[in-house]
């Protein structure tokens, strides 16, 4: 796994992928989606699909790749070599959303949740496999959120594909699992050798497991907030655990568009409401009866001033 | 998410970020240094903030450009205080003129530094000082000389055509510059409305820019003597197409809104018309004008709107227009109102001969969740 | 009326010794005044694209542009010396540090030339306009 491509720029998404087998171009396959990272307040999140010939079900099933959670991080790694081995006839892609991009994402004006992030990811993979040429009959799926309505979605998007959506599918179905190694690995990987684009030195290394709940992570939190900037981009800034840091520790921040709606905000701008421009008094003069200032200057935000 | 914090109250923490001419620190020749000062403001009558160049020579005026939730980073250091202010010179006889106006009722010629005194604010008699005021007092006032002296009377005729002068100068920068001075649909980046600006347009608005360093009266006078007649005040209901004179030329998109997902538009707005445009600007406009002064109305008022709610989005946008047919659609996209785009308005005509126009407006939200 | 008497004095000698910062315009109130590790964070981490910069400033994305002061004008940044607590008396700034670029950010948009602080850009050259000399 050759993960230089994200290390060069580790604040955006990247995809990663082994090459696709010829196999899986002819023959019908199945694929598992999983993903890994999920919770933690530190690193990327990243999404693995694994595919194979459903003939070579059996195979997968009897590499141990079962059960993927409760493995160790070197069972782990040991897995991955197995499936790099079975490179004729196992494929993978891993899409890497930097914390930078959920962070961005999650805290954009138009929000866009770690739901709608994480569907939309699952699907751009899968549309990868198939843009690919490999020959999907079957996609199974590991769910945290309601997996009704997401195999329904799924199975409308990809018509003529089984899609099988469910709660700890990675411990049902070896595809799944192979999935989840692939995204495991990639996230451990990467953690470990975490590039800092912050001009930082000798940042601590030891930040546990990324999970808010760890008390190594918290202290690594407690340790490089910074008070105007926060956190480096390591961090995703949209987990309440880092929110909360930089509310009591940090400088507080506004943006225009947090909590009041914007006829509040238009209100204390002395600004008039939008529909006042649909009214008959529309680019009338609401505030001092006396002169107004010519639209150059307030197109421009710009004013006089009585006192510096 | 944690909950947001209130905002504290802005304390003034002396520090300011400034763009100032370069005269302004002029390290030549100063035997003392530039300030700040607190002069009358010639059109509000109340206190305003300007600085004297070093030895009073030259008069700067100090604007400050603001926007809510604005901070900077200087070098190494945050300053909370988002506003930059922006140092130009001034012409002194603004400030000066409103003394000889007020001594000018006297009829009488007198010398201007017993005119030019305010126990308000003592610093006017600076203004004096500065080079250019004596020497360009002829523009607003008569002068007669006696002896050693010199005598003024403020000359409304004079300073009427002194004040054209100015507005004719600022009518030739604003083109110059292409300063958008009509009723189109200026700020958002989707369509810009072509409006065509007539010399009436940029009198009357260059006469605005200098109404601002003038009492209202003067503005008013100077407005007959650019023979531009009153507009109506626009609290009374008008219909919109009456509001403002515009140029009955129909209003044309200037962009292809077939192209709505090119990155680069907004930047340099393509000057070619499409085909369809031009099909559009050489063929029939019977009925169209109908709607060009719909347009022109609505987009005035959406233009305010806009002006106040801010940033447009990029949005890639399918076009309708093909599949209805209708020769014009104007999409106006709002954002800013919370966190969801607010679709404004969709307004669309029609070239049908049968049916010459048909326009539709939909203002209601769009996407988000 | 007093503090109509008050002046504030700029030291114009001061600007000899003003150094050149970087300064960015931010699309947020930061509540602080004082020291940021500006190049660390934010120059550390800032891409240039072909037409525009991007960042992200605690999580959120920016995307900004550098502008330069227009013609004839300097960038300057006032520090007040001496902060005195009455209101009456005169003040006095220095010259901090001087820039002939800015950079300005947008929350998410990118930059374009409507945005408000590159249309005031516009002022100054309006403004010799406005107080020029008027020939005879």
């Amino acid at each position: 796994m050759d993960l230089s491509p994200f290390d060069t720029d580790n604040s955006v998404s990247c995809r990663l992928a082994s090459q696709i087998p010829d196999v899986c171009r002819t023959e019908d396959c199945c694929l598992g989606i999983d993903e890994a990272g999920r919770g933690p307040v530190l690193g990327p999140m990243v999404y693995g699909i694994c595919f194979c010939p459903v003939s070579k079900k059996q195979e997968l099933k009897e590499s141990k790749v079962a059960d993927s959670k409760t493995l160790t991080e070197a069972e782990r790694e040991n897995l991955f070599r197995a499936l790099d081995e079975a490179r004729s006839y196992i494929g993978w892609a891993l899409q890497i959303l930097s914390p930078n991009t959920i962070s961005t994402s999650m805290l954009q004006r138009t929000k866009y949740n770690l739901n709608a992030l994480s569907h939309d990811t699952a699907i751009g993979l899968v549309q990868y496999a198939l843009d690919s040429g490999v020959q999907l009959k079957e996609v199974f799926v590991d769910t945290v959120g309601p997996a009704e309505k997401y195999e329904e979605k799924l199975s409308k998007l990809f018509p003529g594909i089984e899609v099988t959506v469910r709660p700890k599918a990675d411990s049902l179905f070896p595809v799944v699992s192979a999935a989840s190694i692939c995204a495991k690995v990639a996230r451990d990987r990467i953690v470990k050798g975490w590039k800092f684009a912050e001009d930082l030195e000798d940042v601590d290394a030891d930040y546990g497991s990324g999970y808010p709940s760890d008390p190594k992570t918290k202290a690594w939190l407690l340790k490089y907030l910074d008070p105007v900037f926060g956190y480096p981009q390591f961090v995703r800034f949209s987990w309440s655990t880092a929110q909360t840091l930089m509310d009591s520790k940090g400088v507080t921040v506004h943006w225009d568009d947090e909590d009041e709606d914007g006829e509040k905000a238009a209100q204390r701008q002395n600004n008039k409401s939008m529909l006042a421009y649909f009214s008959a008094s529309a680019g009338g003069n609401e505030q001092n009866p006396t002169r107004q200032t010519h639209r150059f200057f307030s197109e421009r935000r710009l004013k006089s001033l009585d006192t510096l | 998410m944690a909950t947001k914090k209130k905002r504290t109250p802005t304390v003034q923490h002396g520090s300011w970020v400034a763009i100032a001419a370069d005269s302004t620190i002029d390290t030549q020749n100063h035997d003392s240094d530039p300030a700040f000062v607190r002069l009358r403001n010639p059109s509000t009558d109340a206190a305003s903030l300007y600085m004297l160049s070093s030895g009073d020579v030259q008069l700067f005026e100090v604007k400050a450009f603001e926007e809510d939730f604005h901070s900077w980073f200087v070098g190494q250091t945050v300053q909370r205080d988002g506003r930059l202010l922006f140092v130009t010179p001034m012409d002194p006889l603004y400030l000066i003129m409103p003394y000889l106006i007020k001594y000018g009722k006297e009829e009488k010629f007198q010398p201007v530094d017993q005119v030019v005194m305010d126990e308000e604010f003592p610093a006017c008699s600076r203004l004096l000082s500065c080079t250019r005021s004596l020497a360009s007092l002829h523009h607003i006032a008569e002068e007669k000389a006696v002896g050693q002296q010199t005598f003024y009377r403020y000359s409304p005729e004079k300073t009427m055509n002194w004040l054209k002068k100015k507005v004719e100068r600022t009518v030739g920068v604003l083109k110059a510059r292409s300063v958008s001075v009509g009723g189109g649909v200026k700020s958002t980046t989707y369509i810009r409305v072509k409006s065509e600006s007539g010399d009436e347009d940029y009198r009357r608005y260059a006469h605005g820019l200098i109404s601002e360093y003038v009492s209202e009266d003067l503005s008013k006078e100077l407005l007959k003597h650019l023979q531009l007649p009153e507009l109506a005040s626009p609290k009374e209901t008008e219909p919109p197409s009456k509001k403002r004179k515009l140029s009955d030329k129909p209003v044309e998109a200037e962009e292809d809104y077939t192209k709505f997902n090119s990155a680069d538009f907004t930047r340099k707005p393509p000057k070619k018309m499409t085909a369809a445009q031009k099909s559009l600007a050489k063929g029939d406009k019977t009925g169209m004008k109908t709607m060009s002064s719909f347009f022109s109305g609505q987009a005035q008022r959406l233009e305010g709107a806009l002006h106040h709610f801010g940033q447009m989005d990029r949005v890639p946008l399918q076009p309708q227009s093909a599949a209805r047919g209708p020769t014009l659609v104007l999409l106006l996209l709002l954002r800013g109102c919370g966190r969801r785009p607010l679709l404004l308005g969709v307004v669309r005509g029609t070239r049908n001969p049968q049916h010459p126009v048909g326009v539709e407006v939909v203002i209601g939200r769009a996407g988000g969740h | 009326m007093s503090c109509n008497t008050r002046v504030t004095r700029v030291q114009v000698s001061s600007v000899g010794e003003a150094q050149r910062v970087p300064v960015h315009l931010m699309p947020c109130e930061i509540e602080h005044n004082g020291p940021a590790q500006v190049s660390k964070y934010l120059t550390a981490t800032t891409k240039d694209c072909k037409l525009e910069k991007a960042v992200s400033f605690r999580g959120r994305g920016l995307k900004g542009q550098e502008i330069s002061c227009p013609q004839g004008y300097t960038g300057l940044v006032l520090k007040e010396i001496n902060k005195s607590s009455s209101d009456q008396e005169d003040r006095t700034l220095r010259v901090s540090s001087v820039f002939d670029k800015l950079t300005y950010w947008n929350l998410e948009t990118p930059p374009n030339s409507d945005d408000s602080i590159v249309m005031a850009m516009d002022w100054p050259e309006l403004a010799e306009a406005i107080h020029g000399p008027v020939e005879d």
